[in-house]
């Protein structure tokens, strides 16, 4: 399994000649879900301070569900981004002319999410470090939660995650690109501008998210 | 001769009807002498003994049957031109027999100046001879006198001082229930009760004041005594001027550092309590003061620093949990002089106010170095494996 770190070529190569299964790209992603759900169950806990002030004392209740809630929405939605970007990647591809069923390139693309784990490790550390010791103002009107929540995504911390999760993503996105060349029977060159059409547009949307752009 | 005869008779009807008449009235006279009889009123009672304008008071007075027999009493009242009577006269209040006595009570009303005045008390009954029986009732205003016995001449902050007030009774008569109060924070007690003070008499009553506050001031007192049931209030006013003292301990707060805490808006304030004065101060404690937004935390709510001799200082540490837009943190800071006097003093701490979410830890280089090393990692792994291809 190293080896899609150090050689995805040689890997995806090897992968092409088996049996297309998802079981493992799969459980890669699960992984990624559960630990950016981690990571969402700390920021839940944070917005539901934040709320405590706006619910009466009957309605408090709920805001325990905040925390589980936005937990389980990350794990589900990981699984929706490993299948749009597979979708993307499939669709420019077909400009290119490649070829091969959409279940390999979901499986590839599911392969590429590895150095996605560490990044989510570090990015739940990240959160954590930050909801321990920050100052939780109670807003009063839920109108303001952005404006609340604007000095957070701002942050050295949270800026510092961003920054690792771009490096992890050139990561992953240069795995895809060795994914896409055989999974597409495409070549290194469309491969390549396959793969960084959405990259790009992801990379500068969490640039735009830190606030530099 | 004829005008003589006429003359003769009319002179003799004359003298018959007077003579007839004469008779008749003796016989009527000697009836009425002899089933008429005798009451007395015997004594009176008025409470409270003298009046001031506008009190109510009560008269009682005694009626006694002096005769051996029993008689019927069928009405008594009581009539002024001066008080008012406020109760309705008796009506057949009862039979009195051989030497008995009745008392009846009347409620009057001094809606009059001060001076001295006669209600009449009527007593009419079933062969009883009508009697009028007049009584002085007096009206005195006069109220009593408060007065300032003994203040110190130099009044300090922070230190007790005992401040003497006298009460004295101008009054011809007893009152009762006599007590001063004051509504005066610093002034303890808040209240001295007295009792009943005699006719020309006078007590003392010693507060001890304690003030806060430096400059000019003015201590309110109201005495309150009872004449009869009826309430009376004079009022005394203290002016006093109060200085600061020159030797008493003086705490000051320096250092202060305000570090925020995991958790919801918990802030860490710690510095250093020293003592600026030339006395002592025992038993100091800090404590957070209950405010609106304001919510002292474990595990220091309060801080006890103990001992602060003067020169002296001593580090602290307050816990504090702040709720909605609260910018300061109100402290409470008490301490005892050698007397056991409690004394306080507040502080206000400023809170950085955080309407948005803020962290205050600094972004640490080591961090930055690890992030580095990463994006070192990241770029030779993608070298690496363009490299292998």
């Amino acid at each position: 399994m190293i080896e899609i770190l150090t050689n995805p070529n040689k890997f995806f190569e090897v992968k092409k000649e088996e049996e297309v299964s998802l079981k493992i790209p799969a459980l890669i992603v699960l992984i990624i879900g559960i630990i950016s759900g981690i990571g969402a169950y700390f920021m839940g806990g944070l917005t539901a301070e934040m709320l405590s002030g706006t619910l009466p004392p009957e309605a408090q209740a709920f805001l325990s569900f905040i925390p589980i809630s936005t937990a389980i929405t990350a794990v589900i939605v990981s699984f929706i981004i490993w299948v749009v970007f597979a979708a993307i990647f499939y669709g420019i591809s077909c400009i290119f002319k490649g070829e091969g069923k959409f279940k390999r390139t979901l499986e590839f693309v599911g392969y590429g999410y590895i150095p996605m784990i560490i990044s989510g490790i570090i990015g739940a550390i990240f959160i954590y470090n930050f909801v321990s010791t920050v100052h939780i103002p109670v807003v009063t009107d839920p109108a303001k939660m952005a404006e609340a929540f604007e000095p957070l995504l701002k942050s050295p911390m949270m800026q510092l995650s961003y920054a690792i999760s771009i490096l992890f993503m050139l990561w992953s996105a240069n795995i895809w690109v060795f994914g896409l060349k055989h999974a597409r029977n495409l070549t290194m060159k469309n491969a390549l501008i396959t793969v960084a059409i959405p990259v790009a547009v992801y990379v500068l949307w969490t640039i735009y998210q830190m606030g530099v752009m | 001769m004829r005008q003589t005869i006429p003359t003769f008779i009319f002179l003799l009807l004359f003298f018959f009807v007077i003579a007839v008449a004469t008779s008749g009235v003796s016989v009527v006279s000697s009836v009425t002498g002899e089933q008429k009889s005798s009451v007395m009123i015997t004594g009176y009672q008025v409470n409270p003994e003298v009046l001031m304008c506008n009190d109510i008071g009560t008269v009682t007075v005694t009626v006694k049957n002096m005769e051996p027999k029993t008689v019927n009493i069928n009405e008594v009242q009581m009539l002024s031109q001066g008080i008012k009577v406020l109760s309705d006269s008796y009506f057949n209040p009862g039979s009195l027999g051989p030497g008995g006595a009745l008392s009846l009570t009347f409620t009057i009303k001094a809606t009059c100046p001060d001076g001295i005045y006669y209600p009449k008390v009527i007593v009419n009954g079933e062969g009883v001879q009508s009697i009028r029986y007049s009584f002085p009732v007096t009206v005195d205003s006069s109220p009593l006198i408060i007065g300032v016995k003994d203040v110190p001449e130099d009044i300090f902050r922070g230190e007790r001082a005992k401040i003497e007030l006298v009460v004295g009774n101008s009054r011809p008569n007893n009152v009762t229930a006599v007590k001063i109060v004051t509504e005066d924070k610093d002034v303890m007690p808040a209240e001295v009760f007295i009792g009943t003070l005699s006719a020309d008499d006078s007590e003392v009553a010693a507060f001890y004041l304690t003030p806060q506050e430096s400059g000019d001031c003015v201590l309110n007192f109201k005495l309150q005594f009872k004449n009869g049931d009826n309430y009376h209030y004079t009022d005394l006013s203290v002016p006093l001027n109060v200085t600061e003292s020159k030797k008493s301990a003086e705490l000051i707060l320096t250092g202060i550092e305000v570090e925020s805490m995991p958790g919801m808006n918990v802030y860490k304030i710690t510095g250093d309590i020293n003592n600026a004065g030339l006395e002592a101060a025992n038993s100091v404690v800090m404590k957070v003061c209950d405010a609106e937004g304001i919510e002292a935390m474990q595990p220091y709510k309060a801080y006890f620093v103990g001992l602060l001799n003067a020169d002296d200082f001593s580090s602290f540490e307050l816990n504090v949990k702040i709720g909605g837009n609260e910018t300061q943190v109100p402290l409470i800071i008490e301490y005892k002089d050698e007397d056991g006097i409690l004394f306080s003093e507040h502080e206000y701490i400023s809170i950085e106010s955080t309407q948005g979410i803020a962290s205050t830890g600094e972004l640490p280089v080591p961090m930055i170095a690890v992030v580095i090393v990463i994006a070192i990692v990241v770029i030779g792994m993608i070298a690496y494996s363009w490299k292998k291809r």
